[in-house]
């Protein structure tokens, strides 16, 4: 017990009684374990006991069944017996709650970040590694994919497994790894930035990072499903989804409704703890990019994700219920689908996009040594990004047979995005220009994503002019697109931001040598991967298929051989991030010299981040401005209480 | 700005862009137009390309002559200059992309009006996809229905799309159009084919297991070559005789691409054999007209001991038609 919480804590209840009985009734895996039985267990029988009661024949059958008990009730008990809803229990029941117990909060051992933890810097961590394991889940998918797709013919699995692999890919890739990989970035770094302490709710907080590995395992787990995993592709089309697919679809729907939660959940923590908790002086405009980012995603995803909540519920209540949302036999639409669909899914592009590009600015102005080129423009065009992304999302649909009058109007808008995210790349390039560029590894993924994206948002604009589009729409050119934007532009990003606070958040230096290996390595290969696919696409051949023309082969083998060299790359990382964590060189408080406030705390921070709140006077990003500061802090004591003093 | 600098960069986005250019223009990636609409389709593919390739080189100059002339020494630890903004660079930045994009969407608006101007004197073909299929119905012979989609060169195209179950999508990449078919809508599609030849019609959207075997062809012919023919073929599926209608209807279909029958000169081993159909029938304990009826329209009914389940899709054709081939296949099965 550290000095710290010491004069905070008073004793849970359950720790009154014996150590055995506090072992299962106290929050933590044990009461997890028992819990998620005894909730299945309670879904299952209330299932069973309203099937017999309404004289439904066969009262055991499996779609409601595990659909209410394993995909709704258990993870339910799993949560509750984890501790995420202990405080507003007691609340709820008239106990005493203890509101400035600490006990949960911060890590002094490795078991710390095992558990519920509401200090937003464990968050940040336990949202990082658990979305890299997702990653690695969702290469080796992708990596089978490929093995599958480097000669024509099929080789080694068959359709409904092809399907599977890729659809499960794109799924853990886009809502397991690139949407929570930045929600733990910002978890992180936002409240320092702010000069805050936490997050505005860190039991919410903590709730919504335990949703994530529940909707990870549960879309991995339709593997296990008898008739397959689902296996209609990430957008999960009606009425191929709703419909004529096997139970994984619903493993989908309900993963999407887990992983949405958690979003929209850390959304409104952010929009609070942005609004109400900036510290003294910090106006709006002096936040640096990165909370701007996270600002403009959170309303995003707050107005959004309730969308695809929605479209996913529908396809399910198809499925499972046997109504007709999109089902044109029962007076059902089924274009419904794909506008409540993109609805949310294109603002969510931006959603993948927003946060990586708050990192570039921190990261680009930092190692070139200069203020960022236009910071107002640089904030106002994330603005403009959020609201013409409300009005674009059609144009995933100029050849869905929807009202042709909307392609248009559609496509203007999508062509005018291109214009505050040009200004993004034209004032990055300026900042960089007469700068002084350090080239440690977050600046190599910086320059890696200005290269690449600037390619995925120029095929991006090619996808734009519907007459184009209408030719390449499902092809191997949108697969090249997709990539060329979340790898070229959301992943490099997350990279950049691991590498660049993996200092503050470990205490320790990564190995630079690694990292700039790391770089080469991935940027090579991804190019080798992805760049070919444009051409195939535009050539004839369709995405989202296991056999190909015999004209595509030697194509498709270069392509396959490098995403195996893609997926080697991630080794490098892997070893960097590990070995690194242990043993790697003790880091200073600010080994970037960045302005930023996180930087002005020790190396990890203090447990409350701050000894007192900062006072701002000025911009995050004045380098070279004599005698410019952005805050005053206080001395830190972080460093008279070390972490690990036995009570 | 110095003088040596405009020079450098000029000299570094011509490169980058060249290299661009060279890989866009060398390589073979479009497909060789084959209809007026793929044609105008590849002026706006070109007229974005370049406009994109322009971009590509001034960024690609720009960071390029960053990172080599802007490198810290390892021991400068100084900062840059404080330069914090330059309107009028800032208005330019956002002034000529603005331009850029208007001009883009100016000549798709276009393109697209063009492309979906039916003529007067067209050819209307009803598309019918099912997992996983195609089916062409033509209005103007009879109704008749064929597996491959026949057309005459130089004239409109209208296919009417229906879906009998999810969504799939039709393209032919050599004529660039392309149209998702939908349960419960009718959408149309514009084409004036302009080369005579064979091209392949692939199903874009993912439809289920069978996806990426969801292929036929369209064959392009001449004017006349379309009108014997059709003329021919709907007189043939129409006649009273089930030998000649029957054998019509089982060569417009892609029955031979899987079946053996020799009375047709097909000898597909894929699927069982339809010489053997009586036998089949009595295996199966059904009598044989009922037997063949069912195994077209519901092939998962009764498959055959010793072939795969779900691989026939279920045909639906017009009565007429349906009876004929019945009665074709009773027929010649008995010869065999």
């Amino acid at each position: 017990m550290t000095a710290v919480t010491a004069d905070h804590h008073v004793p849970a209840s359950p720790s009154q009684h014996g150590p055995v009985r506090r072992l299962l009734l106290g929050p933590g895996w044990i009461r997890a374990a028992w819990m998620f039985c005894l909730f299945g267990a309670i879904g299952f029988g209330l299932t069973v006991l309203a099937r017999w009661g309404g004289g439904w024949d066969p009262i055991l059958y499996k779609q409601p069944i595990i659909l209410i008990s394993l995909l709704v009730a258990a993870p339910v008990g799993f949560l509750a017996g984890l501790g995420t809803f202990d405080y507003w229990t007691y609340y709820a029941l008239g106990h005493p709650t203890r509101a400035e117990d600490h006990s949960g909060h911060g890590a002094r051992t490795w078991k710390d970040y095992f558990r519920v933890n509401t200090d937003h810097k464990v968050i940040g961590m336990q949202y990082l590694v658990t979305t890299v394991i997702f990653f690695l889940i969702g290469g080796m998918l992708a990596l089978l994919v490929r093995a599958e797709l480097a000669r024509p013919g099929m080789q080694f699995v068959d359709t409904q497994t092809f399907n599977g692999l890729f659809s499960v890919h794109a799924s853990l890739m886009i809502f397991l790894f690139v949407i929570p990989a930045f929600a733990g970035l910002a978890n992180f770094a936002v409240p320092l930035m702010l000069g805050a302490g936490d997050m505005a709710f860190p039991r919410l907080n903590a709730l919504s990072f335990w949703l994530l590995p529940i909707a990870g395992v549960m879309m991995v787990c339709s593997f296990l499903v008898p008739d397959g995993a689902f296996a209609c592709g990430w957008t999960g089309y009606a009425p191929l989804c709703s419909d004529h697919q096997p139970l994984g679809a619903v493993f989908f729907n309900q993963g999407v409704q887990w992983a949405g939660a958690s979003s929209i959940m850390t959304a409104l923590n952010f929009l609070v703890t942005i609004i109400t908790m900036r510290a003294p002086g910090m106006t709006f405009w002096r936040m640096p990019l990165l909370v701007w980012a996270n600002f403009t995603t959170s309303l995003l995803v707050v107005i959004a994700t309730p969308f695809i909540a929605g479209s996913q519920f529908f396809s399910m209540f198809d499925h499972v219920m046997h109504t007709s949302f999109f089902d044109p036999g029962g007076g059902g639409y089924a274009l419904g689908y794909q506008h409540i669909f993109w609805f949310y899914s294109h603002p969510a592009v931006y959603i993948m996009m927003l946060p990586g590009f708050g990192i570039m600015s921190e990261v680009i102005s930092v190692f070139s040594r200069k203020p960022i080129f236009g910071y107002r423009l640089m904030a106002l065009s994330l603005m403009a990004i959020v609201v013409l992304g409300f009005s674009v999302w059609a144009h995933h649909m100029f050849v869905s047979g929807m009202a042709s009058w909307l392609r248009v109007p559609m496509m203007i808008t999508t062509l005018l995005i291109a214009v505050p995210t040009g200004i993004k790349i034209f004032s990055w390039l300026a900042t960089i220009w007469n700068g002084k560029l350090h080239f440690n590894t977050p600046f190599l993924f910086a320059l890696g994503f200005l290269s690449m994206f600037v390619i995925g948002g120029l095929s991006g604009v090619m996808l734009g002019a519907v007459p184009i589009d209408i030719h390449v729409s499902d092809t191997y050119f949108i697969v090249a697109h997709i990539h060329y934007v979340l790898f070229g532009g959301s992943v490099f990003t997350i990279f950049a931001g691991m590498y660049y606070w993996f200092p503050k958040m470990t205490g320790r230096m990564y190995n630079e040598k690694l990292g700039q290996l790391h770089f080469w390595l991935t940027f090579v290969a991804f190019n080798c991967t992805f760049f070919p696919m444009h051409l195939i696409g535009v050539e004839g051949m369709p995405r989202r298929v296991a056999d190909y023309a015999p004209k595509f082969a030697a194509m498709n083998m270069f392509i396959s051989l490098s995403s195996f060299a893609l997926g080697a790359s991630v080794l490098v990382f892997l070893y960097n991030m590990i070995t690194s964590w242990r043993t790697g060189e003790i880091a200073p408080a600010n080994p970037w010299r960045a302005l930023t406030l996180e930087w002005q705390v020790s190396s990890p921070p203090p447990i409350f981040n701050f000894t007192e709140i900062p006072q701002v006077v000025g911009s995050p990003y004045e380098y070279g401005v004599p005698g410019a500061q952005h805050a005053i802090l206080a001395p830190s004591r972080a460093r008279e209480v070390p972490p690990e003093v036995p009570a | 700005m110095r003088r040596s600098q405009i020079l450098t960069l000029v000299g570094l986005g011509t490169v980058a862009g060249g290299i661009a250019a060279a890989v866009a223009y060398l390589l073979p990636w479009l497909p060789q137009p084959a209809s007026r609409e793929a044609g105008r389709i590849d002026f706006v593919f070109w007229f974005v390309t370049i406009i994109c390739i322009v971009i590509f080189g001034i960024v690609a100059a720009a960071l390029l002559y960053s990172v080599v002339k802007f490198r810290a020494a390892p021991d400068d630890d100084s900062d840059g200059p404080p330069t914090h903004g330059h309107t009028g660079l800032e208005i330019w930045w956002t002034l000529i992309p603005t331009l850029l994009v208007t001009a883009i969407g100016v000549v798709s608006a276009i393109v697209l009006a063009k492309n979906d101007r039916v003529g007067k004197d067209y050819l209307h073909v009803n598309v019918t996809a099912q997992q996983f299929a195609w089916n062409f119905e033509y209005p103007s012979g009879k109704n008749m229905a064929s597996g491959v989609l026949r057309v005459p060169v130089n004239k409109s195209l209208l296919l009417t799309f229906t879906s009998k179950d999810v969504i799939h999508s039709f393209w032919v990449p050599e004529w660039g159009q392309k149209q998702d078919t939908v349960p419960g809508i009718h959408p149309t599609l514009h084409i004036t084919p302009d080369k005579v030849g064979r091209f392949p019609i692939i199903c874009t959207e993912l439809c289920g297991l069978g996806h990426a075997t969801m292929r036929t062809w369209a064959i392009v012919m001449t004017q006349a070559a379309f009108d014997k023919w059709l003329k021919g073929t709907s007189t043939a599926t129409s006649s009273p005789n089930p030998a000649v209608s029957g054998a019509a209807v089982f060569k417009n279909q892609p029955c031979g691409g899987c079946h053996t029958l020799s009375a047709a000169g097909a000898s597909a081993k894929v699927g069982p054999d339809l010489d053997k159909l009586a036998q089949y029938a009595q295996q199966a304990n059904q009598p044989e007209e009922d037997f063949i009826r069912t195994s077209i329209t519901d092939p998962n009914a009764y498959v055959q001991p010793g072939y795969p389940k779900n691989v026939m899709p279920p045909f639906n054709l017009p009565k007429d038609q349906l009876d004929a081939l019945v009665q074709y296949l009773v027929q010649s099965s008995k010869k065999g």
